[in-house]
């Protein structure tokens, strides 16, 4: 109930400069222009288009993640010397940014999709693996012992014990790369302009749409907060909550 | 009789990865437990008691000596050997009939004669209903309820228990005792029970083995010649039997702490 007073109050107060500053009326449109260019987009269907296309690339993402970035942090998590082997490397491709690799993408693979989910699962590899990596180290000696003493072999303490141990740290790695890679997709569609919505805010601004500008930035928002509701919480939720690990 | 554990002149010696600094923690200790047999191992903090446990579980190896579990030499864990830590060592995303089983699913166990077996040693230990709960869920008496059930279900050889009371609530540390003791004589399993507490040790204890102070080597082996049958704290509390161990005992480790602030 407080924030819907919050963004009440904001409406208004944007409602109210919008109409009484003196500026020119690309500046600052008011919350009406917003709503009338989100009408005009959805009955042209450039909006669902392009919020399906950035939708599905960051999905994408998150299937890479899941199905690349965590075995590859388990791996180095339960083996020391493969660990101690790549660290230097990871540590130093972490560093240089997805978007830092767009230039040198934009000259491989050209102005495209490829590029773009290039750089996005890039940029959500890393927290992916350096979380998974923690995770498995942070799960207490205790319980490989405990299993060790029952007789169970390495692949049995490797799926009992450390891979459930380092599901929070997985959740937390999944959940920090999504938010990297949804900023590092909104500029890479900026940079190679292959639709989506980074496109259509930057596009705007070549014609002095401002309210489409301000439409396309609050759709990024949602969209996060649609994706955290319904893909990362219950993640999280289904596993970690239940088995008390972390409380809410 | 022929012995089911052998402890040969054990010596181990840890090394400060930091300060390169060696702490000899055993030094030639020797040992020897019957079979069937309920030793309990009782000394100052920082004796060895756990060094001593971690060997004998082969998660430690010794610096020299050897560990004989029915003549053959110990290379490391096996299910022979299980063993109940001091902290909760049941894994939190499993549930207690999940826990409980965890042992006889490494087996591979068929999945019937698990949940009968899972069955028996949830009401062995009178935690009934709470078969589908979490460990976060339950008491700290009942934690160590399941991960001494889950020890026992995987039926092994030999029980360690590394002070495994030491962490509940004083009145249920007496309910566990007398649990313990019961399993004990239905079981017939060979026991070492590790502990600070002097009364614990006789309470439990066919022998005790009293550790001196650091390095720990074997100090004295006293008997407490009570029928099992015959062990609970009303019964005890009378027994003279009883008073003469736990005093001797006593007496024993005080020696070793050595403090005259320790005496009464």
């Amino acid at each position: 109930m407080a924030w819907l007073a919050v963004l009440g109050t904001t409406i208004a107060a944007w409602t109210l400069a919008s109409a009484t500053l003196p500026l020119p009326d690309y500046f600052l449109p008011p919350p009406t222009a917003v709503l009338a260019a989100m009408t005009d987009l959805i009955a042209k269907g450039i909006l669902p288009a392009y919020v399906a296309e950035s939708a599905r690339r960051i999905l994408l993402a998150a299937a890479f993640g899941l199905l690349v970035g965590v075995p590859i942090g388990l791996v180095l998590g339960i083996s020391r010397r493969v660990a101690d082997f790549f660290y230097p490397l990871l540590n130093f491709f972490q560093s240089v940014s997805g978007i830092a690799w767009l230039p040198l993408m934009l000259v491989w693979f050209g102005f495209g999709e490829r590029t773009i989910l290039i750089a996005v699962n890039y940029t959500v590899l890393f927290p992916v693996i350096f979380n998974a990596l923690l995770g498995v180290r942070s799960v207490p000696r205790l319980y490989v012992d405990a299993l060790r003493t029952l007789g169970a072999p390495r692949w049995r303490i490797v799926r009992d014990v450390l891979l459930p141990g380092a599901l929070p740290s997985i959740a937390t790695g999944m959940r920090l790369g999504l938010a990297y890679g949804w900023r590092a997709l909104i500029a890479a569609e900026m940079l190679v302009g292959a639709h989506g919505l980074g496109f259509m805010i930057f596009n705007a601004q070549n014609f002095h749409l401002t309210a489409r500008i301000m439409l396309g930035m609050g759709i990024i928002g949602l969209l996060w907060l649609a994706l955290d509701y319904f893909l990362l919480r219950p993640l999280e939720e289904s596993t970690i909550a239940r088995w008390g690990l972390v409380q809410r | 009789m022929a012995s089911k554990i052998a402890l040969q002149a054990l010596s181990h010696e840890y090394v400060n990865p930091f300060t390169r600094q060696r702490v000899l923690a055993l030094d030639g200790l020797s040992l020897d437990v019957a079979d069937g047999e309920f030793l309990t191992v009782v000394g100052p903090s920082g004796c060895g008691k756990t060094t001593l446990l971690g060997i004998l579980a082969g998660l430690v190896t010794p610096t020299r000596g050897a560990v004989l579990v029915d003549g053959r030499p110990v290379a490391g864990p096996g299910r022979d050997r299980g063993v109940v830590f001091q902290e909760f060592a049941i894994l939190p995303w499993r549930t207690v009939e999940r826990n409980i089983a965890h042992g006889l699913e490494i087996q591979r166990v068929p999945k019937a004669e698990r949940a009968a077996t899972v069955r028996r040693f949830v009401e062995l230990i009178g935690l009934q209903g709470f078969e589908k709960k979490y460990p976060h869920e339950l008491s700290g008496g009942m934690r160590q309820r399941v991960a001494v059930a889950r020890t026992l279900a995987a039926n092994p050889e030999v029980m360690l228990m590394d002070e495994p009371f030491a962490s509940v609530d004083a009145q249920t540390r007496i309910t566990l005792q007398e649990e313990l003791n019961a399993i004990a004589r239905a079981t017939r399993k060979t026991i070492l029970f590790v502990t600070h507490n002097v009364e614990e040790a006789v309470f439990l204890g066919d022998r005790c083995c009293v550790l001196s102070r650091r390095p720990g080597r074997v100090k004295a082996l006293v008997p407490v010649p009570i029928p099992r049958e015959g062990r609970t704290w009303k019964l005890l509390a009378s027994d003279p039997t009883f008073e003469t161990a736990r005093e001797r005992v006593l007496r024993l480790v005080r020696e070793e702490v050595g403090g005259e602030e320790h005496r009464p």
